[in-house]
């Protein structure tokens, strides 16, 4: 019974990690239908900006953070500016093939300024763990899942009451109409890769302190896919509900399943998730079904 | 409209340029004689924080040998050294540009690399050298030797440490595998296959992590009720250091004994976790330490100081230094043996040659910095000796002496390979 | 429009053919002289690439038409490729069967698991159902790697591919069997394009609402679209298979696929000629920074920092897809349509 508990726990802190990614790219997609397959590599070169404030510039936690934003900040601003800019109105998947371009481009800046290529951020975190019943949770996962909840809180709220929020709802619902009424829609855009830009980047630091900055936080970036995918590629809720789902099936799947089947089984659960959600509910859990007229 | 042709003209003239200017510089260098080695390395792409150390390693430790050492046997080495990308398309194609160039031998550091360049390389019989061995990639032995001991000597060597020195209980231990999902993790899962029996340890899970991963308390957790003595870990340094984190925090360790696999148990790892948290782990490692007095150490500091100063400290970099030396003393071998003009010929003969002459008649110790290396027939490992280190206040310090790891006869299994 | 004028089809014939004037003829001729003779002039390593290009070109052509004609988007590519490859290496190294029949098998294999996976697209389009083929992707590689009878984690040895006791050894006859099934699958991407289950797969694409109630069964086109182009995938599986001669799971990423889409919509999606374009684009440019660019920088100039020489391939390599879409988001297939009709009309382009 502690098992079932410590799994369900694992589940859910794992899942919201999964989720502050998703919502970088559920951000983005919401306002202008790009998959941004640059998303890992914008984690990873935002973890090692990080690192390379607090560390190489020993710059204190509460200056290096305000940087860390404003660098994901200019991030997404320059992205949209110069890559994904002088494409509006062209082939939706030339859009999205720019991103993969932008993700190598970013892979190798990263490349060249650390090219150790792994290293530790200091700790932020206290080690300690909490004990809940019989189960345990490290504080760095729970700082995660604290985190991940404010920054969704936030979202929504701009999204609900601000002018800027309200126009890139607009905007994702209807590009000409929005254009038609005055709202400037390439400032849509550019927010919205800004503000992705910040999400991904506190996913980054946050996933980077418990895991270390490697390329392996590329992977991180792209198995929040199908996260956004069981949540509905447009919902703030699905993708805050869809992460601890995952999560849980993973944990739970792979905490009981593995010692009857070949291990490794929690890798392919989520996939296996997706296929069963295609089938079954093809625009995720919130996602919104789009009635089509010809 | 006009600019955008424009744009258009300069980028197709700017490849045009690359395409046509590049062979011809890299053409027209200084037409010395010289002996002609292939160096491969991930390093950029998913493996590229072990690749990169790795692959300035190798150019330094070549450099090295000819700036003050005047090459071998009279002529200097010239390396052919391309990035793989750990991608294996670009790996063929690799392996096939030094074979046009008639690199003597070719080095590799990951398996995964050379398992894809293995069957062309065995096929033309192009020798080739991997740092990181595992047991595919020399079992049967054919035209690929391996640097080191591979991924399932670590795991025998480990648990033969375990046996006579930590365990003390009656009966048989109990030991969860925790492998990386690729040839790194079981390499160790196949040694214990092979020889957990005739140990005496009882193999109560075996579970799989991916490089990525975010969290394996699940696992532990598994892990944890079934009341594990040891646990092995066949990885590389994050996913360890996460592993051995989640330990910590379950309360499975300190309690239990870890043991490492030599992928795994670097620098990083200990920065990542935290000295205090990865305190008294063991780990199996077949070079020795920055820092120690062996004779090569010395040179090995100065270049990769004046040379590479930010990887100083990575246990990746020696071995890669120590791949290039013995590289450079296969083809002073063979150089001696049978004479430039047979090496310079190229092809089928030149490799024979170097195979025969130069890795079968090797005998050299490595300037002290792993094992010492040579042939036996039938066992493509060159080095054959491990040690065991243990994690002490963050450093990482030698438990043992070298210990030889005993050939284990995979292909002889029926499960081998299935 | 798309011939010189002057050029008059007289018969049905004449209007469907593909090489229309002596030029084409010419050119076309000149072209495979060029590249049947590519093995005298072009070194093991060159040829290798070219070797390269043509099974890429393969699986770039099926999912050509699966994502340029038919509109399925799918990210699982370099699965079905895997799926193929390992087909044939099983059937040829364990069953000890015949390559053809490896080749085949591989094929429909592939196809078959084409079709499963291809299930969701009854249901889903756009990104949805490239998140599915994502699934497929990983699912796929992780069978393979706990498949005891894949050979697992240690990967599984291929032989050489053979025809009627002839073994493809060298380099050169390996170029001459890619090339002409390369050839062969040209071929049919074109003329399938051009047939009625081409047309339906056009009109599924463009709007599959419109398309079914003309009449065209949906589910029956994106599954054969599906089918088919994981079939080529899993022809190019099982020549890569024979050609590497060594498998193992960790060589079909998903980096794989999602560089696969970025070569046909460099190329232009929905041409013929795309693909070409585009695979030969983007594995030239790939060669040309890791193999030509690299070594030199690293060997030439001295004083660079440590990461230099290795960050600047991937750093070009996104910045000329970038620069290229940026440039020309329909594809160089369509540079290449704009160049020839400049070419025909010159001087009198207006």
């Amino acid at each position: 019974m502690s098992e079932l508990l410590q799994y369900i726990i694992t589940g859910l802190s794992v899942g919201m990690v999964y989720a502050l990614i998703a919502l970088g790219f559920a951000l983005i997609w919401k306002s202008s239908s790009v998959a941004n397959l640059a998303l890992g590599q914008i984690v990873l070169i935002s973890s090692w900006f990080t690192y390379a404030m607090l560390v190489q510039a020993s710059l204190p936690v509460w200056l290096a953070f305000p940087l860390v934003i404003l660098f994901a900040l200019g991030l997404g601003w320059t992205i949209e500016r110069f890559a994904l800019r002088p494409l509006i109105a062209q082939p939706i998947l030339a859009l999205i093939t720019v991103t993969l371009g932008i993700g190598y481009f970013i892979e190798g800046v990263v490349t060249f300024i650390w090219p150790w290529s792994v290293d530790a951020l200091p700790r932020l975190f206290p080690r300690d763990v909490v004990h809940i019943g019989p189960a345990v949770i490290s504080q760095e996962y729970l700082w995660v899942v604290g985190i991940c909840l404010v920054v969704f809180v936030l979202l929504t709220l701009f999204f609900r009451y601000h002018r800027m929020g309200i126009a890139m709802r607009a905007t994702a619902d209807d590009q000409r109409a929005v254009q038609a009424c005055g709202i400037p829609v390439t400032a849509v855009f550019s927010r919205s890769w800004m503000f992705a830009c910040v999400v991904a980047a506190i996913g980054g630091i946050l996933i980077a302190s418990i895991g270390g900055i490697t390329q392996g936080l590329v992977e991180t970036g792209l198995k929040a896919f199908s996260v956004v995918i069981l949540g509905g590629l447009d919902s703030f809720l699905g993708a805050i509900i869809a992460g601890p789902i995952i999560g849980l099936c993973e944990s739970l799947g792979g905490g009981y399943l593995t010692p009857h089947l070949w291990p490794g089984i929690k890798d392919i659960i989520p996939f296996i998730i997706i296929i069963i959600v295609m089938v079954i509910k093809p625009y995720g859990l919130f996602g919104e079904e789009r009635i089509e007229r010809i | 409209m006009k600019n955008k042709r424009l744009l258009i003209v300069t980028a197709v003239t700017c490849l045009a340029l690359m395409l046509a200017v590049l062979p011809a510089i890299s053409a027209c260098g200084p037409k010395e004689p010289t002996l002609k080695i292939g160096i491969m390395t991930p390093s950029t792409g998913p493996a590229a924080e072990k690749g990169a150390p790795m692959g300035h390693a190798n150019l330094d430790c070549i450099q090295y040998i000819n700036d003050e050492l005047g090459g071998v046997g009279g002529y200097k080495i010239e390396a052919v050294w391309l990035d793989s990308k750990y991608d294996a398309n670009q790996v063929v194609t690799n392996v096939k540009k030094f074979m046009d160039k008639d690199c003597l031998l070719f080095g590799t550091a990951s398996s995964k690399e050379m398992s894809a360049a293995m069957e062309i390389a065995n096929r033309a019989e192009f020798p080739g050298l991997v740092c990181f061995n595992a047991p595919v990639l020399h079992r049967p032995p054919q035209h690929i030797y391996g640097q080191m001991t591979d991924y399932g000597d670590d795991w025998t060597a480990f648990a033969r440490y375990y046996m006579e020195n930590i365990w003390k209980g009656p009966g048989k231990p109990k030991m969860a595998l925790h492998l990386l999902n690729n040839t790194t993790g079981y390499g160790a899962r196949d040694a214990a296959k092979a020889a957990a029996d005739e140990l005496g340890i009882d193999i109560i899970s075996v579970d799989e992590h991916k490089a990525d991963t975010t969290s394996e308390m699940d696992s532990l957790t598994r892990i944890k009720a079934s009341n594990p003595d040891v646990l092995y870990i066949s990885s590389t340094p994050a996913p360890t250091a996460l592993i051995i984190k989640n330990a910590v925090d379950l309360g499975l360790y300190p309690g239990i004994t870890i043991g490492l696999g030599h992928a795994s148990i670097t620098k990083a790892l200990v920065d990542i976790a935290g000295a205090d948290v990865v305190e008294g782990v063991y780990g199996v490692f077949p070079t020795v330490n920055w820092g120690d007095n062996v004779p090569g150490m010395a040179k090995m500091t100065e270049y990769c100081q004046k040379l590479h100063p930010d990887d100083y400290g990575n246990m990746d970099y020696i071995t890669s230094w120590a791949q290039s030396l013995i590289m450079a003393e296969i083809v002073r071998l063979a150089v001696t043996n049978v004479g430039y003009e047979v090496l310079d010929k190229g092809g089928v003969e030149a490799w024979r040659a170097v195979e025969k002459y130069g890795i079968q008649k090797l005998n050299y110790d490595v300037e002290g910095l792993h094992g010492p290396v040579s042939y036996t027939p039938g066992d493509n490992r060159l080095a054959k000796s491990l040690r065991i280190f243990q994690i002490q206040k963050g450093a990482i310090a030698p438990v043992t002496d070298w210990i030889e790891a005993p050939l284990v006869k995979y292909e002889e299994f029926d499960w081998f390979g299935k | 429009m798309s011939l010189p004028s002057g050029t008059r089809n007289y018969t049905y014939a004449q209007d469907m053919a593909i090489l229309r004037t002596k030029t084409h003829w010419a050119l076309f001729a000149g072209f495979l002289v060029l590249l049947l003779a590519a093995p005298l002039y072009l070194g093991g390593y060159w040829l290798g690439v070219m070797n390269l290009i043509g099974i890429t070109l393969i699986a770039a052509t099926g999912l050509n038409l699966l994502i340029g004609y038919c509109g399925q988007l799918s990210i699982g590519h370099a699965g079905f490729i895997a799926v193929g490859a390992y087909t044939s290496a099983v059937l040829t190294n364990r069953f000890e069967l015949p390559f053809l029949v490896g080749l085949l098998c591989a094929g429909l294999m592939a196809g078959l698991i084409g079709i499963i996976f291809g299930l969701p697209s009854v249901r889903v389009k756009g990104f949805y159902l490239a998140i599915t083929t994502i699934a497929a992707q990983f699912i796929i590689i992780w069978v393979i790697n706990h498949w005891s009878f894949t050979g697992g984690f240690v990967g599984i040895k291929v032989p050489y591919a053979s025809i009627a006791g002839f073994e493809f050894r060298s380099e050169a006859s390996q170029f001459y069997l890619i090339m002409s099934i390369t050839a062969l699958g040209t071929f049919f991407a074109k003329n399938l394009a051009r047939t009625k289950v081409g047309r339906a797969f056009i009109a599924v694409r463009d709007n599959d609402l419109s398309a079914e109630v003309m009449g065209i069964n949906l589910l029956y086109y994106k599954l054969l679209a599906f089918f088919i182009g994981c079939f080529m995938a899993g022809i190019a599986g099982s020549l890569l298979a024979h050609w590497i001669g060594y498998l193992n799971a960790e060589q079909f990423s998903l980096t794989e696929s999602i560089l696969y889409i970025g070569m046909i919509i460099i190329g232009g999606l929905g041409t013929a000629i795309g693909p070409i374009f585009g695979v030969v684009f983007i594995r030239l440019l790939q060669q040309v920074l890791t193999v030509i660019l690299v070594p030199f920088l690293e060997s030439t100039v001295t004083a660079l920092p440590s990461g230099f020489a290795t960050g600047v391939t991937p750093m070009l390599f996104g910045l000329v897809i970038v620069l290229f879409l940026i440039l020309e988001p329909r594809g160089l297939a369509h540079r290449w349509a704009l160049f020839k009709s400049a070419y025909r009309l010159w001087p009198f382009s207006y």
